[in-house]
């Protein structure tokens, strides 16, 4: 199955995946100039919150039709309050202090997510089992399974309707008007609090379906997980241009694709022999992430000047 | 604004000549006689048995002396007993309350309570029930009480009295805790005299830091860890430190010196070679978050891949070094040479790392080098030969590194150096104290010069310090590889200490230092932009989890919660730098001079008039 369709295909769900998290990098960026660092940990609580409702909640041997909607919801509700609590307690008093403050807050912050799970969770020092969608379809020269079609499928529906709502919507207008500018904004008459809010929350939501298809598609998640995730979805975020939401859609599916693509033929190349595989994906996405930044600091679909003081 | 259109409440009318009080309705000549008797009460209490059973640690059984705990007790009772009377204006004592304010007698109060009844608590639980405890533990509970309570009945000096009590729980407690806003300055000493008090106070800091690291049980060092946090707090509020940091600032080459000469001193009164290894574990990695705080508390960059440039020191002195297990196990450099092969492969990453990304806003290079951190763990990991070219021999590392030699002296052996013997650890550790040195006065020296004065307005404002001619990229480039080779050198030493180089160490998060997480833990809870913060807080970080061993699973929850409520409290860390202080708080008050103004209110510059 190391065929150059199957490992595209392979590719583009990963950076889907990167793709749906990236955004909650990118929402908050383009907002308040803060990354976020603990949003690969809110990625995590999602995964659990929603591994909650299946394993805890609903009765043994629901069926996945019904089970996957509601373990949505329940990722969705802790990723969420996650996110909006974190952006409450954590972020919203340093907003005016220098911008080392807010940094070195998000890393406590995202330890402590980490260890919390870790602790608290029943079994999450090691990896729990999430109940996976393995069925398999053949589809000519790719071969995919259920918990890839949800994942395509999802991704698809949340970017078109975030679209959607940051174009359309008075409360997506009023976001658009407070990353161009936050104090005019208020003066218009936008409550930016309320947006910076918004903007945490729907990283939240995103991050939580992600991690639901992370769960389908795997079979496991653990507490460690969202350090690598958040880590290459950021890389995403930055590819694509921070502050621009398709921009981390296109960079996660272009990080996605490379990762997949290193992974599987680097090895072909004379001298590397050695540095193909699963193991060095992450050091070649990395890589990437520093070629970027030295030849186009902006992204692919960047925006904004990176260099704000 | 609303202070224009306030009109006189019945509250402010209110005749304000009752006199000051304390929450407990005590008159003041009593509650200060209650935290007198109590103080002294307390210090007799330690002299009596407080269990029957030696079953608790350290020895508590004993009538005649005090033992283990009570020895804490005994030092917090003391100082309670000396504040008070310093507060009788005891002739000779009343240096020690040069304000002349109630906060020392409350926070030494608090202290001898919290330590006594930690004791009395602990016998109890440990060895389940009260009826564990002989009547010297009851009496030592009353006693600690007492001082608390005639404390609580002083009123706090800063109070704004007259107003009424209208302040809420809050306020009273931020009144009780608050340092004097003027500290008369002490009468001017001549130099042999402030020298005397110098080395006084470093004889005095040695020995309590000696004490800290030599506790032998969780209960010891726990109790250790409240009295010398409320003694300071309570020598803080007293003023006492602000004097001795005039003397010192007054004396610096002479202060630094001491320094040296105590943390030398350090092994010399250590007898077990395991304590002298914790010394060299807490310098290894409080230089290594000196160097980081060259990076972060100087210029401002967050690094969080700090660690791998160790790594990076440790991994090519273990190659260099001779072991068998290394790739080039034929080639065995000096240690001069593995010093500098360490230092520049972190100074050659630290460059390729720093170049891209320096250019761009901060936060870009906390995810790189965040990114180079996680890259570093994985290709040492996966360089055994099999899943990667073979360098660093995978999750087992390179084992069995030699000791060094330096002129003929190895630092594995004992040696006997007038009447004591030290131990390899001990050997170590003087040559740590010798690289500790060179980063002190990297540091130092760097931080005084044009560069550091760059770096520093690079961090204030980025934009302005570009207009005025710096060149930023240039700057922060320095710094940022001056940090990482000197993390490069640090980690040559350990690399030899620890016998064997593996990659679990050099990870962003892991319970035991050091990590990148707990390095920049270390710099923040210290206080970024100082020498004595980051040396302060890697020493905590690292006392925390090694002497308390049921910590061990939870200690990162409590770093990654204590981070985000130290960002809240008090960002500038536990030592603060002023520059520091007045840029987190950002009060409008700038330096409060010494001397009172004529119209005997201390001079306050607001910020929109300055």
């Amino acid at each position: 199955m190391n065929t150059l369709p199957q490992q595209l295909a392979n590719g583009l769900l990963l950076g889907s995946m990167y793709g749906l998290i990236a955004i909650g990098y990118t929402m908050v960026y383009g907002i308040v100039q803060l990354i976020n660092f603990a949003h690969g940990e809110i990625f995590m609580t999602g995964a659990f919150g929603a591994l909650t409702v299946y394993a805890y909640i609903l009765p043994h041997g629901t069926s996945m039709w019904a089970a996957v909607p509601l373990m949505l919801i329940g990722g969705a509700i802790v990723a969420v309050l996650v996110a909006v609590g974190a952006e409450r307690f954590a972020y919203r008093p340093l907003r005016q202090a220098p911008r080392l403050a807010p940094l070195i807050t998000a890393i406590g912050l995202s330890l402590a997510l980490q260890e919390v799970v870790r602790n608290f969770y029943p079994g999450a020092d090691k990896a729990r089992s999430f109940p996976s969608l393995d069925t398999t379809h053949d589809l000519g020269a790719v071969t995919i399974k259920d918990a890839d079609i949800f994942l395509i499928i999802a991704a698809i529906v949340c970017m078109s309707s975030l679209a959607y709502f940051v174009r359309k919507s008075r409360t997506g207008r009023a976001m658009q008007a407070t990353a161009q500018d936050p104090d005019t904004a208020q003066l218009m008459g936008i409550d930016t609090n309320r947006i910076i809010v918004i903007a945490f929350a729907i990283g939240g939501l995103f991050a939580a379906v992600a991690a639901v298809s992370y769960g389908l598609k795997y079979g496991n998640v653990d507490y460690r997980m969202g350090f690598l995730m958040g880590l290459k979805a950021f890389t995403a975020a930055v590819l694509g241009g921070i502050g621009n939401i398709y921009g981390a859609m296109l960079g996660g599916v272009v990080l996605g694709i490379a990762e997949t693509l290193a992974s599987a033929y680097i090895n072909n190349i004379p001298g590397m022999q050695q540095l193909g595989g699963q193991s060095w994906a992450n050091v070649w996405a990395f890589c990437l992430l520093i070629l970027v930044l030295l030849l186009r600091p902006q992204g692919l679909l960047g925006e904004r000047v990176a260099d704000r003081a | 604004m609303t202070d224009t259109t306030k009109t006189p409440t019945p509250e402010n009318t209110a005749p304000a000549t009752t006199a000051p009080r304390g929450p407990l309705p005590l008159p003041t000549a009593a509650a200060r006689a209650l935290l007198l008797a109590g103080g002294l009460a307390t210090l007799a209490s330690t002299f009596l048995a407080w269990t029957w059973t030696s079953e608790f640690p350290g020895d508590l059984t004993v009538y005649g002396y005090p033992g283990g705990l009570q020895w804490l007790t005994f030092t917090a009772g003391l100082l309670t007993t000396l504040f008070t009377l310093a507060s009788y204006q005891v002739r000779g004592l009343r240096w020690l309350l040069p304000a002349g304010n109630n906060t020392p007698l409350l926070l030494t109060a608090v202290g001898a309570f919290g330590v006594t009844w930690f004791t009395i608590l602990a016998i109890a639980i440990e060895l389940g029930g009260l009826v564990n405890l002989e009547p010297g533990g009851w009496i030592a509970a009353v006693a600690s009480l007492l001082p608390l309570l005639g404390a609580l009945a002083l009123p706090p000096a800063t109070a704004t009295s007259g107003t009424g009590s209208t302040g809420g729980t809050k306020e009273t407690i931020k009144a009780y805790v608050a340092k004097p806003e003027h500290i008369p300055a002490a009468q001017p000493l001549n130099g042999w005299a402030q020298r005397l008090i110098i080395t006084a106070v470093t004889a005095l800091g040695l020995a309590v830091f000696t004490y800290g690291i030599d506790t032998e049980y969780g209960e010891l060092f726990i109790g250790y860890l409240i009295v010398v946090v409320f003694a300071v707090w309570a020598l803080h509020t007293a003023g006492l430190l602000d004097r001795f940091s005039r003397l010192v600032a007054a004396n610096r080459g002479f202060t630094l010196a001491m320094g040296f000469a105590a943390a030398i001193a350090f092994p010399f009164t250590q007898t077990d070679d395991h304590y002298a290894n914790i010394g060299v574990n807490i310098l290894i990695f409080g230089t290594v978050a000196l160097g980081l705080n060259i990076v972060v508390g100087l210029a401002g960059l967050l690094d969080l891949g700090y660690v791998a440039f160790l790594g990076v020191g440790a991994y090519t002195a273990a190659l260099v070094s001779g072991s068998e297990f290394s790739k080039f196990s034929g080639v065995q450099f000096p240690f001069w040479a593995a010093a500098l092969t360490g230092m520049a492969a972190s100074l050659v990453f630290g460059v390729l790392i720093g170049a891209p990304t320096l250019r761009l806003r901060g936060d870009y290079l906390a995810i790189v080098t965040l990114g180079f951190g996680e890259i570093f763990r994985i290709a040492v990991n996966n360089m055994d030969g099999q899943s990667g070219p073979d360098v660093t021999n995978g999750p087992n590392g390179i084992p069995s590194i030699p000791d060094l030699k330096l002129f003929g002296f190895n630092f594995g052996n004992p040696h006997d150096l007038g009447g004591f013997t030290l131990g390899r650890f001990a050997n170590y550790y003087l040559l740590m104290v010798l690289i500790m040195a060179i980063v002190v006065l990297v540091y130092t020296r760097a931080a005084d010069s044009r560069i550091g004065r760059s770096w520093i307005a690079i961090r204030e404002d980025e934009t302005a310090a570009t207009a005025m001619g710096i060149n930023g990229f240039r700057v922060k480039l320095i710094a940022f590889a001056l940090g990482a080779s000197l993390a490069g050198l640090a980690g040559t030493v350990s690399a030899h200490v620890t016998y064997s180089v593996v990659p679990t160490p050099y990870q962003f998060a892991g319970s035991t230092p050091p990590n990148s997480a707990f390095l920049l833990a270390a710099v923040v809870l210290g206080g970024m932009g100082t020498v004595a913060g980051p040396l302060l807080g890697a020493a905590l970080l690292y006392l925390l989890p090694e002497k308390l061993d049921f910590l061990q699973d939870k200690s990162l929850l409590a770093f990654g919660i204590a981070l985000i409520l130290l960002m809240r409290f008090r960002p500038e860390g536990i030592i603060a730098n002023r520059r520091r202080q007045l840029e987190f708080h950002e009060t409008g008050q700038l330096d409060i001079p010494d001397t009172p103004t004529l119209t005997g209110e201390p001079a306050v510059t607001t910020k929109a008039g300055a």
